[in-house]
């Protein structure tokens, strides 16, 4: 990684914690969580407490565990988004080569089809059986070149060397 | 009343009879729908996890596309809603970043201005058509009993959405109210479905998806109605497969608000819509009572939800 692009990992980082800062450790998000109720390996608050004291969630690679169903942001009396605070770790974890391979892979099949999963010839005809129009689909090199622009074909390849699972 | 329609990779592709029963009914309240070369929305539990920057860039090509037509989005899946409005939102409060999307979107000849507004189904039933002209036409009321789920991506982050009440959403119940259904109140109303977890951890997602179906199961409904293509499959092929892993007795038929619909005003081809489904229910007429409803389940193995 470049001296640059660590600079701007650490500035994020530094965000990151001052947006959590006024977390007072109530809990309500982890009463919230539907992951936390079956899953106490990831726990909202200690998370929190963790990414002030020292920019990461307390077990590598727990951000993926959120379901980013929003319920710790709707009822955080101070307003801090740990939802939103995760997403960010997860570009960072992405960045360094550490997503998880069916994400890798629904992305991939965004940047070849337009969609998240394949489109099946089956569900093709299932549509026309119903009546129901072809869509109009986005120009597939459309697409690759807003994936290159934007940086998310970059960490495919990244994520695709370092997983060594690559799905050409 | 006409639409930029974006039904959405998992409603086109793994619930085209959804699809089906929306453009079946809003032509009955003078709705238009069009179809534009659209990508996934995209999703943000992957594409934007991956990277923020393409995540809005896609989000905003999709709506430049329908701003060029000077058409407003009618989204029909929560988790479309949820990204394009979310990214509409971070586009029109940030002009830095909407110009550094614009910079790319020239390119492809288009421009993100920020005109189109993106309206769910949901929204467009309750806000805009509204329940009493929903009910007037209503000619085969549907008496049975359901519970309500909302969706995460419809209700939260409240300040943005604005789509019902996030900690006591009512405007569904009242939808299906005007259908001639009884609502029930249940404990885990706004809770996840537990699909934003499916591709990491499956077994943490049917176990969330365990705890809302024990809720829902408490109060004996007929059926569980929704608004999301994702959390119909969720608890209908999702259900069975938490029943394989916990040992857990679930069968609860689940709809989609506007299949529903379709049924209540009468419109031909409803069975083509019903056929589709995996956990049975035979509606019955406003005459007869519940205890003439037959659930039955399917034998075959749902393909993975």
């Amino acid at each position: 990684m470049s001296d640059m692009s660590e600079d701007l990992q650490t500035n994020r980082l530094k965000e990151l914690k001052e947006t959590a800062l006024p977390c007072f450790q109530c809990g309500v998000c982890s009463s919230s969580c539907p992951v936390f109720r079956v899953s106490p390996e990831l726990n909202p608050r200690v998370s929190v407490d963790s990414i002030i004291s020292r920019g990461k969630v307390p077990s590598e690679g727990n951000e993926w565990l959120c379901a980013y169903c929003l319920m710790c942001d709707q009822r955080c009396p101070m307003g801090v988004s740990l939802a939103e605070i995760l997403m960010v770790i997860k570009n960072i974890s992405a960045k360094e080569g550490q997503a998880p391979p069916d994400v890798i892979e629904s992305a991939e099949s965004l940047m070849a089809d337009g969609c998240q999963s394949p489109i099946s010839s089956r569900s093709e005809k299932q549509r026309e059986d119903m009546g129901l129009p072809k869509l109009p689909r986005a120009d597939p090199e459309d697409v690759k070149m807003l994936f290159r622009a934007t940086g998310a074909a970059e960490v495919l390849e990244l994520n695709r060397s370092t997983s060594g699972e690559a799905s050409e | 009343m006409k639409f930029a329609f974006f039904p959405g990779c998992t409603m086109a592709y793994r619930l085209p009879f959804a699809e089906k029963s929306i453009r079946m009914v809003v032509p009955h309240f003078d709705v238009e729908l069009v179809d534009l070369a659209f990508t996934c929305c995209p999703e943000p539990n992957t594409v934007r996890a991956l990277s923020d920057d393409t995540w809005i860039t896609l989000a905003a090509r999709n709506i430049a596309l329908a701003e060029a037509e000077g058409l407003n989005i009618l989204t029909a899946c929560a988790g479309c809603h949820e990204s394009l409005s979310l990214a509409k939102h971070e586009l029109d409060e940030n002009p830095d970043r909407k110009n550094k999307v614009n910079e790319l979107l020239k390119d492809l000849g288009l421009e993100y201005k920020g005109t189109s507004t993106i309206v769910h189904v949901h929204q467009l039933l309750f806000d805009e058509i509204g329940i009493e002209s929903i009910s007037s036409k209503v000619v085969r009321p549907v008496p049975i009993k359901v519970v309500t789920h909302t969706g995460c991506h419809l209700l939260r982050p409240e300040r943005v959405l604005h789509v019902d009440n996030a900690e006591v959403p009512v405007k569904l119940d009242m939808l299906c109210e005007s259908l001639g259904m009884v609502p029930l109140e249940y404990m885990d109303k706004t809770m996840c479905c537990g699909a934003g977890v499916r591709k990491i951890n499956s077994v943490t997602s049917y176990a969330i998806l365990r705890e809302k179906m024990t809720s829902i199961a408490m109060v004996e409904p007929n059926a569980i109605v929704v608004f999301c293509p994702t959390c119909f499959i969720t608890f209908e092929s999702g259900q069975r497969v938490a029943n394989r892993i916990f040992g857990t007795d679930f069968k609860i038929p689940v709809f989609y608000y506007t299949e529903l619909l379709a049924i209540a005003l009468n419109l031909p081809e409803t069975d083509i819509l019903l056929a589709e489904h995996r956990v049975k229910i035979e509606l019955p007429t406003s005459t007869e009572t519940k205890e003439e409803n037959k659930t039955e389940t399917k034998d075959s193995i749902p393909s993975s939800p």
